[in-house]
Order: structure tokens, then C-alpha cells, then sequence
């Protein structure tokens, strides 16, 4: 249960933080002594933080089931011919900056959610694709061999055995392309998606550095949340699927 | 055994090519323009020959021929090369005499045959299995061309050609500080990383202290470093004129060159230790049976065996500071990404493909150039 607690209390504070805002506007009169308004309210940040999360989610899923789909195929002896080239997809890919990325989607699809949620997708199976190809193709030739042997089905197979042994590098996966894409969505308020990334671009645009810290602070917080709930079900995975727990 | 996978990109690129857009001509820079598909854009003929060209490559992919690959790395490697030709051809064809604003733009036929024929290229390579000298000829002659293309007077109307030539010394300025800040947060977070791994090694108990803090910093996403970092220096600078004096300030590029280390460290730092931790204990008593001495042994042994890896890491750092340095544009940083942020700002697009093209120009030039050296680095196994 104690892996569970550093996320807690970081969800409750970013929660309490983007809530209660407006509370800490002395301080950040303190910061930013020159300006009139020091809190950001454009938007409310609770508002920001969800869409912000719904991007990253809606993203995460899509990429997911995607890339895992898209390395099940490339694994299985109908598809072991495109192997060679899904890889090398996933790992030149992954050598374009997110930043570059978003900016191809912009002329392609024009400004807003649309092209971001593209650009997230497409940027955030990259990390999914290449740890799902990994996990499966670090399977013990001789675990599918024993267990096609027990008269199991080559789908049983993947589902009972390949799956659950490889799932633990998928994850890992997962975090890596969700740690990518809340800094991207981040970055997508300068294409028009509104994000936690709005009130840095804002105060960077009228010289208020209270904005910039609002959002900074909001931004990071949000990443270490999310961070600390994938490090929390890698340790709750690791106690119940790792051999030697089993022991 | 037949090629599955290159007939399906080939026949994929020949409904796109067709399908969609291979050019657009715009009256001035924002208007949008009207789109040109492939038979209106390079005339009856020129759509002929790209169709006939794909069409060659799928047959010749599925022919049961031995040493196939060969024709076809020449075949895609040529249509590569001279692919801006569709360009020239479109921009004579159908650019308009007397308007001296209309430019010719990239539609998303061209984008997806320039994609498609890269990805066959890099599946004709990989069963080519030659060395890596022959991939980077190929790439270095494609790439050739098509500076000698856009160079030429003939892709001149083309809007990205346009936008580079509105600010020929801006673009060579954005080149040498993206540059200038990606080196130099590399450099600067090998030597420290350097350091922290030797710390790490001679004491366990900063092990796990030091791995957890670069960790974290990995972990905050760029926008926020950036933000954060502008407060606490403005207020150094304001402190210290003499920082000040030096170029030190809330935006610009100390609170990008600082956060763009911190970013470096972990790749660095991790990939380091794991280098020098993972010679095998054999190979150093090895050594110390030939007499030599822990400092022989760490600069003789160890840090030869290791630099595959340590340069592995500044593989990935590079990559990730030459996208980073983009954003860092955001707080003033200059570079490529100025332009990005400024053609998203017009809406003026083909200023924003100045500014990720070259981004990714970049990243994919460092990656080459670092996969070269890592692969050069690797010991080669004594002849018997």
C-alpha cells in the first residue's frame, strides 16, 4: 500500500494548487510587483489541468492499444515480413523532436486539438511500439515452446504467457510516452490547444512572470503525479508477476 | 521468397500520389491556395512516369529474383534524388507570370510519396544488410541533390525556397545558435556526468541520491524548466550587474543553455555509469596481472571499453538537446525554433517548415553521424 502514497499526495496538491490559485495571490504580488493582475484567469486552471489530462489520456490510450496491436502483428509469423522496418519506424522516429513534430500537424491539419492530439499519438506510440516489439521479442523461445507443448493455442499463448511476460517493459513504455506527451501538450498551447502550457505562454508573451510561474508549476506538478502513479504500478506489478515474489 | 512489405508501401504511394494533392499554388503568403493533383500539377506524361516508376518497383518486389534489392535500392535511390524535379516541373507549369507574390507550396501527395520512398529505402537497405557506408552514401547523395535542387533557379517560387530567401542571415544565425546551445549543453553535461558517475562508482551510498535527482529533472516537462528558471535568474542578474553584463538574464540563453543540462544529465549520467560499472572484473584483473596500475587500468582499460556506451548516451542527449533547443526558442533563446514559433504565430506555415525542417535535419544528421562513431568505437574481436 505504501507505493500508493506518493501519488495520492501529489494529486491532492495539484489538485488543492490548480483549485486554490487565487488564494497565493500575495505571493505572487511579491513576485511580480508591477503588474495588476498576477493570477492567471483567462481559463480556470481546473479547467486547463482537465483538458490538458484528456489529451494525454485520450492520446495515451489511442497509442497503446495502436502500437501494442501494431507489435503483436510484427511478431506473429503472418506479419514477421514488415518486423524488420516497424522497428527501424519506431527508432528513427523517435529521433524527430516532439516539438518539429507538432509543427508538421499545424499546416496539415490547421490549429487547435486536432493536430495535437495527431501529433501526440503518432509521437507518443513511438516509445509504446519499441518496448512492445522488445518485450515480445525478449520471450524465451523455449517458454512459447513449452507452452505450445501443454496443447495451448498459439492465441493463448500470446495472451497467458507472451503477454504478461513482456508486459512489464510495455508499461515501462507507456510511462516514457506519457512523460513526452504532458510536455508536448504542454508546448500545444502555442497551437492552440488549451493546456496547462497557456498561462507560461501567456506571461512570456506580456512579461508576467507570475503566469509563467503559475503554469511552470502546475505543468511539473502534473508530470510528477503522473509519474509517481506509473513508478506505484510498476512496484505493484513487480510484487505480483516477478518470479522470485512468487518464491 | 517474395517482398511483402515493399509492394504494400509501393501500391500505397500510388493511391496517394493520385489521390491527394501534389502541389498547391498560393497568390501571396497566407492566403490559402488551390491544390493541384498529380495529373493537373506534372502533366499527363510526368503522371505516367511516377505512376510507371511505383508501379516497376512493386513488380520488381514481388519477382521471385535473386539479387533484386540491388536494381531497387538504384530505382527508389534515384526517384529520391530527383524528386524536387516534380516540383520544378509543377511551380513552371502552373506559377503565374506576372504575380510577383504567388508561390508554389508542397501538397500532401508529395509529402506521403516522400515518405512512403523513404520508408522503402530504409527496407531495401535493411535487406541489403550492406555496411553502414553504403546507407550514408545513398542518404549524403539524396541529400545532395536536393540542395542542389532548392538551391537551384528553378524551385525558386517555392514558398519554403521564399521564406529562407526573405532572411538568408537569419537562417545562418539560427544554425550556429541552435547549434552553439545543443553543443554546448552536451559538452558541459558529459563532463559533469563524467564526474557524477566516478562519484557514483567510488561511493555506493551516492547512488541512488544522484540517479533520483537527474531523474527527476528528466521528468519535469521542458516548458515548466524553461518557466521556472526565469524568475530565480532575473532576480540573480538584478542582484549581480556583473552577471548581467555577461548576458545573464531571465530569458535568453543561460536559463536555456542551464535547463538544457539539467535535461542532459540523465542519459549522460546513466549510460556512463552503467559503461564503466559493466567491464567485467575479469578484464580488469587482466590487467592488473600485466602489472598495471588503477590508473593505467581506468584509462588503458576501463574508459576504452566503456566509450561505445558513454558515446551511445551523448547519442541520445544530442538528439534530445537539438529538439529541446526549439523550445527554448519560447523564452528567447533564438535558433530554429524562432522560426517555428513565429511562422505559428502569422499563421504563416512555410515559415514554420523552415524551422522543423531544419530541426529535424539536424537531429537526423547527429544521429547518423553518432551511430557512425558508436559502431567505429565497438572493440573488434582479435583474429584467432
Amino acid at each position: 500500500m505504501r507505493s500508493w502514497l506518493p501519488p495520492v499526495l501529489l494529486t491532492a496538491l495539484l489538485g488543492a494548487l490548480s483549485a486554490g490559485m487565487p488564494t497565493l495571490e500575495p505571493l505572487f504580488q511579491w513576485v511580480q510587483p508591477d503588474k495588476q493582475n498576477v493570477i492567471y484567469e483567462r481559463e480556470s486552471f481546473l479547467f486547463l489541468l482537465q483538458n490538458h489530462l484528456m489529451l494525454v489520456v485520450i492520446s495515451a490510450l489511442i497509442g497503446t492499444v495502436a502500437a501494442v496491436a501494431g507489435g503483436i502483428y510484427a511478431t506473429r509469423p503472418s506479419g514477421r515480413d514488415f518486423l524488420p522496418l516497424v522497428s527501424q519506424i519506431a527508432s528513427i522516429g523517435q529521433t524527430f523532436p516532439p516539438v518539429a513534430v507538432l509543427a508538421l500537424a499545424v499546416p496539415v491539419l490547421g490549429f487547435g486539438e486536432a493536430p495535437i492530439l495527431v501529433a501526440l499519438i503518432l509521437y507518443g506510440l513511438l516509445p509504446i511500439l519499441r518496448n512492445t516489439l522488445a518485450g515480445l521479442e525478449g520471450v524465451d523461445a523455449t517458454v512459447r515452446q513449452a507452452a505450445l507443448g501443454m496443447g495451448m493455442s498459439p492465441f493463448q499463448v500470446l495472451l497467458q504467457v507472451e503477454l504478461p511476460l513482456a508486459g512489464r517493459v510495455i508499461l515501462a513504455g507507456i510511462r516514457t510516452s506519457v512523460t513526452i506527451n504532458i510536455a508536448t501538450a504542454a508546448i500545444g498551447s502555442t497551437i492552440g490547444a488549451r493546456t496547462l502550457g497557456d498561462p507560461v505562454i501567456a506571461g512570456l508573451v506580456n512579461g508576467n512572470t507570475a503566469y509563467v510561474l503559475q503554469g511552470a508549476i502546475l505543468i511539473g506538478l502534473l508530470a510528477l503525479t503522473v509519474d509517481s502513479l506509473f513508478e506505484a504500478a510498476e512496484q505493484v506489478w513487480d510484487r505480483r508477476f516477478l518470479p522470485q515474489a512468487a518464491g | 521468397m517474395p517482398n511483402r512489405v515493399l509492394p504494400v508501401l509501393g501500391l500505397l504511394a500510388l493511391a496517394l500520389v493520385w489521390l491527394l494533392n501534389l502541389g498547391v499554388i498560393q497568390p501571396n503568403r497566407i492566403v490559402p491556395g488551390t491544390g493541384h493533383g498529380l495529373v493537373s500539377a506534372i502533366g499527363g506524361a510526368g503522371a505516367g512516369l511516377v505512376s510507371l516508376i511505383l508501379a516497376g518497383c512493386v513488380l520488381l518486389s514481388l519477382l521471385p529474383v535473386r539479387r533484386r534489392y540491388l536494381p531497387l535500392l538504384a530505382l527508389v535511390g534515384l526517384s529520391l534524388a530527383l524528386l524536387p524535379l516534380l516540383l520544378e516541373v509543377f511551380a513552371d507549369r502552373h506559377l503565374p507570370d506576372d504575380a510577383p507574390y504567388a508561390r508554389s507550396s508542397i501538397g500532401a501527395g508529395f509529402w506521403c510519396l516522400l515518405f512512403l520512398l523513404s520508408l522503402m529505402l530504409i527496407e531495401i537497405l535493411g535487406r541489403l544488410g550492406r555496411g553502414r557506408w553504403l546507407q550514408l552514401l545513398i542518404i549524403a547523395v539524396i541529400s545532395g541533390s536536393w540542395l542542389w535542387f532548392l538551391r537551384g533557379d528553378g524551385l525558386e517560387s517555392l514558398s519554403l525556397v521564399r521564406e529562407f530567401n526573405a532572411r538568408p542571415d537569419k537562417f545562418e544565425q539560427a544554425l550556429w545558435t541552435h547549434l552553439a546551445l545543443a553543443f554546448g549543453a552536451v559538452s558541459i553535461s558529459a563532463c559533469l556526468a563524467f564526474f557524477l558517475a566516478l562519484k557514483m562508482i567510488r561511493s555506493v551510498a551516492w547512488r541512488r541520491p544522484i540517479l533520483g535527482a537527474v531523474s527527476f529533472l528528466q521528468t519535469i516537462p521542458s516548458l515548466a524548466v524553461f518557466g521556472l528558471l526565469i524568475a530565480p535568474l532575473s532576480a540573480l542578474a538584478a542582484a549581480f550587474p556583473a552577471l548581467q553584463a555577461m548576458g545573464i538574464r531571465g530569458i535568453g540563453w543561460a536559463p536555456a543553455l542551464l535547463a538544457l543540462v539539467a535535461y542532459s544529465l540523465l542519459p549522460m549520467v546513466r549510460n556512463t555509469f552503467v559503461a564503466l560499472t559493466e567491464v567485467p572484473e575479469s578484464l580488469a584483473d587482466a590487467g592488473r596481472g600485466m602489472g598495471m596500475n588503477e590508473r593505467q587500468l581506468f584509462f588503458k582499460l576501463k574508459l576504452p571499453l566503456a566509450l561505445p556506451v558513454i558515446v551511445e548516451g551523448v547519442r541520445i542527449t544530442a538528439i534530445q538537446a537539438i529538439g529541446l533547443t526549439a523550445v527554448a526558442a519560447l523564452i528567447g533563446a533564438g535558433g530554429f525554433g524562432s522560426f517555428i514559433f513565429q511562422g505559428l504565430g502569422q499563421a504563416a506555415m512555410d515559415l514554420v517548415l523552415l524551422g522543423a525542417l531544419p530541426t529535424i535535419a539536424l537531429a537526423l544528421l547527429a544521429d547518423a553521424l553518432l551511430t557512425l562513431l558508436v559502431a567505429s568505437l565497438k572493440p573488434t574481436p582479435a583474429k584467432a
